[in-house]
């Protein structure tokens, strides 16, 4: 019976000219930005590489020169891109990829929050995942709208329930059949994802697989609201056009309203310094000078000498390390407190989920394509790590191999004891327990839009 | 070919036998919105064979009739049954009983008459019918196979009633509910479904047809009973009448 209902909806719909125009366009959107998103992962991925390699070439031939020179002349780090980020670019376009570590310095990514980005913005950028998050849902209220409403007003829902058929039964062949021309639309879309991912991945694909499968359950599951939701509408409202205005009313509310006030809320809320008030406030802590003469006596307490001449070690590499740390501090200091307020706006947008279910789906769509700020951050965090060990690679060096000699250099020996920088991307589970609160808020959605339109549904009139 | 999968015409031989008792019965039954009595204290019966013609004026209560049978609207007390069944406590069961034909039977345009044929008598229960069975059933109803195969949106009204009747053959119902069937319908297509209404009453169908047409209350009913305020205010055998008298007898019960 169901899927008696569900076949002729979907031959009704694959008959309708306005579907396959819909359908043509979101298709069409949806293939042009996946691959641009997919040739941009690919050349992006392919520079890193090359650039990685050059890097470290340049580091590796530097020649002879005194180690503080080397943690200056410093080195790039790459943010690798994990291949489902042909879908959904995030912060990444924005925030930066390559960080430049040297010494005294941790430079900057450049911290724009993207993710403030509202829905509308996105779908400029023309990703698959805005093209996923806001044309898809429209095309299902498009799809969907007249479900109920139209066929009251044609009277073959009068016809339909006059046979003995439940609104229940009508409800779900209709939800299958729409589904079913939706995929149509978006499984070949997601076998040729699928194939490219195959055929394009470098490394192990099971991760990216493990990723891609919980994506598409998360994509089906918005997709399953705004069906749900305009079944439930559809049932209720009085005629097809007030349906449609309820339920783009609730598309605005979802892709555009909602994400702007979620960026205004969480700003106000939990406010960030600007860029340049970052710098600044940095700049000033470092620009007080550090207590050498204090370092003095600890080092000469220490090696139980009474001059910097007597010490077993160069004083000016144990003063720059000294220095190195003072730094640290500062910058872990505000980059915590950057981050955190970061973190704190990221999980008001979750919570505000409560009222768009597009921004606990954008949330999970960028930590699965791994460009969110919290994989943004644990790859700072990573390159940061590096760069505290290269330099005090160089510190050490300068402050222990270097007693007694008065220009000292130091040659590829020690270029090469500093291993290649490697960077290892969250684990899947990890990515899932930062998203818990937007895991919660998508299932809470399901939930709620599948109990809405059951009511709706059964309590659907006849004219 | 299944007896379960058929109409009634081909059923004859290995159905059992129409039940003996109305199909169709109200008892009491009254539906009020607010103070005013849609339908008041109903008493009715249509047995099998029987063409019950409903005749009254705009507002009379003749469609809350037919929607309360259909369980589409709940009665205030009383009762609608189907088949020996409560309608208000068995709304799907009773309606697996009855096939229904409004003044404008509603079709899906975008699919032929035969794939609405297919798709209605599937969700009668019937089954998936072969195509051969549909056609017939199909011209059966007076609609021929070129025309089946053509999409319902390029259909007459007079064409669309006749797949309203092949869903009726095809679901084997054993009850017909009719809502101002001829309405709208030039008098040679009225004529033709006056024939087909007559083909289904031969085979046993109960039959209770909403209509102003005294006329073809007169041609095809056996009874007919006039409806006004929500009450049934006469019943009698169109035997027993002259169309001079029903329409005396009808203008009789409309004066105040």
């Amino acid at each position: 019976m169901i899927g008696h209902i569900a076949r002729k909806e979907l031959a009704e719909l694959v008959r309708d000219g306005r579907f396959r125009w819909a359908a043509a366009i979101v298709a069409g959107l949806l293939l042009v930005s996946a691959g641009a998103g997919w040739t941009r992962y690919r050349d992006v991925s392919a520079q890193h590489a090359a650039a990685a390699a050059a890097t470290r070439a340049h580091w590796l031939g530097q020649g002879e020169k005194n180690p503080h020179s080397a943690a200056h002349y410093g080195i790039y780090a790459f943010k690798p891109r994990l291949p489902l980020s042909f879908l959904d670019q995030g912060v990444d376009e924005f925030a930066g990829t390559t960080v430049w570590l040297e010494a005294h310095r941790q430079n900057d990514f450049m911290m724009r929050p993207a993710q403030d980005a509202t829905a509308a913005q996105r779908f400029g950028n023309a990703t698959a995942a805005g093209v996923l998050q806001l044309l898809v849902p429209l095309l299902v209220v498009l799809l969907a709208f007249g479900a109920f409403a139209g066929e009251r007003e044609q009277g073959t829902l009068r016809q339909t329930l006059a046979l003995g058929v439940s609104r229940t039964q009508v409800a779900w062949g209709k939800a299958l059949g729409i589904a079913g021309a939706l995929a149509l639309l978006l499984v070949p879309a997601a076998l040729l994802g699928a194939a490219a991912l195959l055929l394009g991945s470098a490394g192990a694909v099971a991760p990216t697989f493990g990723r891609g499968a919980v994506l598409v359950a998360v994509y089906l599951a918005y997709f399953g609201v705004f069906l749900a939701v305009s079944l439930a509408v559809s049932a209720r409202a009085s005629s097809s056009r007030l349906a449609l205005l309820v339920l783009l009313g609730f598309w605005a509310v979802n892709g555009l309203i909602a994400p702007r006030v979620a960026v205004d809320l969480s700003k106000r809320l939990d406010p960030a310094p600007t860029a340049f008030e970052f710098a600044r406030a940095i700049q000033a802590e470092l620009s007080e000078p550090m207590d050498v003469a204090r370092l003095e006596r600890e080092v000469l307490d220490q090696y139980g000498v009474e001059t910097l001449d007597a010490l077993p070690v160069n004083f000016a590499g144990i003063r720059l390390q000294a220095s190195e740390e003072h730094g640290d501090v500062v910058f872990d200091r505000h980059y915590g407190a950057l981050w955190d307020a970061f973190g704190r706006q990221s999980r008001t947008h979750e919570a505000i989920g409560a009222l768009s279910p597009l921004l606990a789906v954008r949330a999970l769509s960028m930590g699965l394509a791994g460009t969110d700020v919290e994989q943004h951050r644990h790859f700072a965090a990573a390159a940061e790590a590096y760069r505290r060990s290269l330099v005090k690679a160089m510190n050490d060096d300068l402050a222990f191999s270097s007693v007694g000699v008065a220009a000292y250099a130091a040659g590829p020996e020690l270029w090469e004891s500093v291993p290649a920088f490697t960077y290892e991307a969250p684990r899947l589970a990890s990515v899932l327990g930062s998203r818990t609160m937007s895991l919660i808020v998508l299932g809470l959605w399901v939930l709620g839009s599948l109990l809405v339109a059951a009511g709706a549904v059964r309590r659907a009139p006849v004219d | 070919m299944s007896a379960t999968n058929v109409g009634p015409e081909l059923r004859a031989e290995t159905a059992p036998a129409q039940p003996k008792g109305a199909v169709l019965e109200a008892t009491g039954l009254t539906r009020r919105y607010g103070d005013l009595a849609a339908v008041d204290g109903l008493d009715l019966s249509v047995h099998p064979g029987e063409i019950y013609c409903l005749l009254g004026p705009n507002g009379a209560g003749k469609t809350t009739t037919i929607n309360l049978f259909l369980g589409f609207v709940a009665p205030t007390s009383g009762s609608a049954r189907v088949g020996g069944l409560d309608v208000a406590t068995h709304p799907l069961e009773t309606k697996h009983h009855l096939a229904y034909i409004p003044e404008q039977v509603m079709l899906y345009r975008n699919l032929t008459g035969v794939e609405n044929l297919e798709y209605f008598a599937t969700l009668a229960g019937k089954g998936a019918l072969p195509r051969t069975d549909l056609l017939r059933i199909l011209g059966e109803a007076g609609l021929p196979a070129v025309a089946a195969e053509r999409r319902v949106g390029t259909y007459s009204k007079g064409m669309r009633q006749r797949v309203g009747i092949a869903i009726a053959i095809a679901k084997g119902a054993e009850a017909l509910l009719l809502d101002e069937p001829t309405s709208g319908l030039d008098p040679k297509a009225s004529n033709e479904f006056s024939a087909l209404l007559d083909g289904m009453r031969q085979r046993g169908v109960a039959v209770l047809m909403a209509t102003h047409d005294l006329f073809r209350a007169k041609e095809n009913g056996t009874r007919v009973g006039i409806m006004r305020h929500g009450r049934l205010v006469v019943e009698m055998t169109t035997a027993e009448l002259g169309h001079a008298d029903l329409e005396r007898v009808y203008l009789d019960h409309m004066r105040d």
